[in-house]
């Protein structure tokens, strides 16, 4: 064979390498669900939005100037979301009363087929009083999960028809300027949402005094 | 069963705290306890340690309680923030072992509670092993706290 011949069949191996790594490898199933884990998804930016409660709507523009923890959870929830609000709870209780008057907490619910209005209103506040219970369509919901990244699937019901919502378990801090400050994630202490809190009250604060 | 019966059930059954009916079991039930839920909410769960004494795996195969419609043995799994409540046919504790059912993993979850539950009920349960033995305790109703450190008003700015 020629050194010409050699050369070309060289060439050719290489790009059919070359074509069959764009086209047909796979990285291993470790890299992919890294690449698929929430935190490589599109940054949440979080944003306004309007829901129902049993006292009327709550739209989060009217919130300027206070602090706004978001959670997403349902009241069927046997665990997940009555440790995620007692966990709240106990970060508005180790507040001043002064800095509470400052925070609105939110318990959205992703199971609005199940949680009325008046369900929500009897169960949220349960926790702490600053917690209230919103939701709306489903739609709704999904719109206002997708700006925080919050994820959930209603599961398949059982023989009885109840089913369970798998759902993503961070509490979100919305500072005094609207905006989606911070997502703590599940388990995390009570002094975590306080430092989350404080932090945002101080950023309010430090924006409103003109220091001489 | 009627109302006042079951309540003279619970009184009973609350006056001997972790009477075990296998006395002789290499399992040994500890700290066990309901969460307080909302009045309205329609399930809870039931957490404990499970320790085994024993040279042979055992499982925890079912759990029965009058408060609830149903009792089911679930887990969770967190699928990266996502938690994923499952049923499980059985909970494992190792020979020489302890298992944790806690906030958060195992637990023995109860559907349709059949009345409101208030902090210091006490919620009969019992459990069936996979050597046949069961063991019937009570778990007190707890409000659930996570450890919340002393507050330290040096650190607080004033």
């Amino acid at each position: 064979m020629s050194r010409r011949a050699l050369w070309i069949l060289l060439c050719v191996g290489l790009a059919a390498l070359l074509a069959w790594l764009s086209f047909a490898w796979q990285p291993p199933a470790g890299v992919a669900a890294l690449h698929n884990a929430p935190q490589r998804a599109e940054t949440p930016t979080g944003g306004d939005f309007t829901l129902a409660s049993a006292d009327g709507p709550v739209a989060l523009a009217n919130y300027r100037g206070k602090v706004v923890l978001l959670y997403f959870g349902y009241t069927f929830c046997p665990d997940v979301c009555p440790t995620s609000l007692s966990t709240i709870a106990q970060a508005l209780s180790m507040l001043t009363a002064g800095e509470l008057e400052r925070v609105n907490s939110f318990l959205i619910s992703v199971d609005p087929g199940r949680d009325t209005m008046a369900v929500l209103k009897a169960y949220a506040p349960f926790f702490h009083p600053n917690i209230v219970g919103i939701s709306g369509t489903a739609d709704e919901v999904a719109q206002v999960a997708r700006q925080y990244g919050a994820r959930y699937m209603k599961q398949k019901p059982d023989a009885d028809g109840r089913y369970a919502v798998d759902h993503s378990s961070f509490t979100y801090v919305i500072g005094a300027d609207g905006k989606l400050a911070a997502s703590l994630p599940y388990a995390s202490p009570p002094q975590h949402i306080v430092d989350a809190i404080r932090a945002q009250l101080g950023a309010a604060h430090a924006n409103q005094l003109t220091r001489p | 069963m009627n109302r006042s019966l079951i309540q003279r059930a619970l009184l009973l059954i609350a006056a001997f705290p972790l009477y075990s009916v296998a006395a002789d079991s290499a399992l040994r039930i500890d700290d066990p306890y309901v969460r307080l839920v909302p009045p309205n909410a329609p399930a809870s769960a039931a957490f404990m340690v499970i320790s085994n004494s024993g040279s042979t795996e055992r499982q925890l195969l079912k759990a029965q309680s009058p408060a609830a419609k149903t009792v089911e043995l679930h887990t969770h799994i967190n699928d990266h923030g996502v938690m994923k409540m499952r049923q499980v046919p059985s909970i494992a504790i190792k020979a020489n072992g302890r298992t944790e059912l806690k906030p958060g993993s195992y637990h023995i979850m109860l559907i349709d509670l059949k009345q409101a539950l208030n902090e210091g009920d006490s919620v009969p349960l019992t459990l069936s092993f996979d050597d046949g033995s069961t063991q019937q305790i009570t778990a007190p109703v707890r409000k659930i706290q996570a450890a919340a450190p002393a507050m330290d008003h040096g650190a607080m700015k004033h």
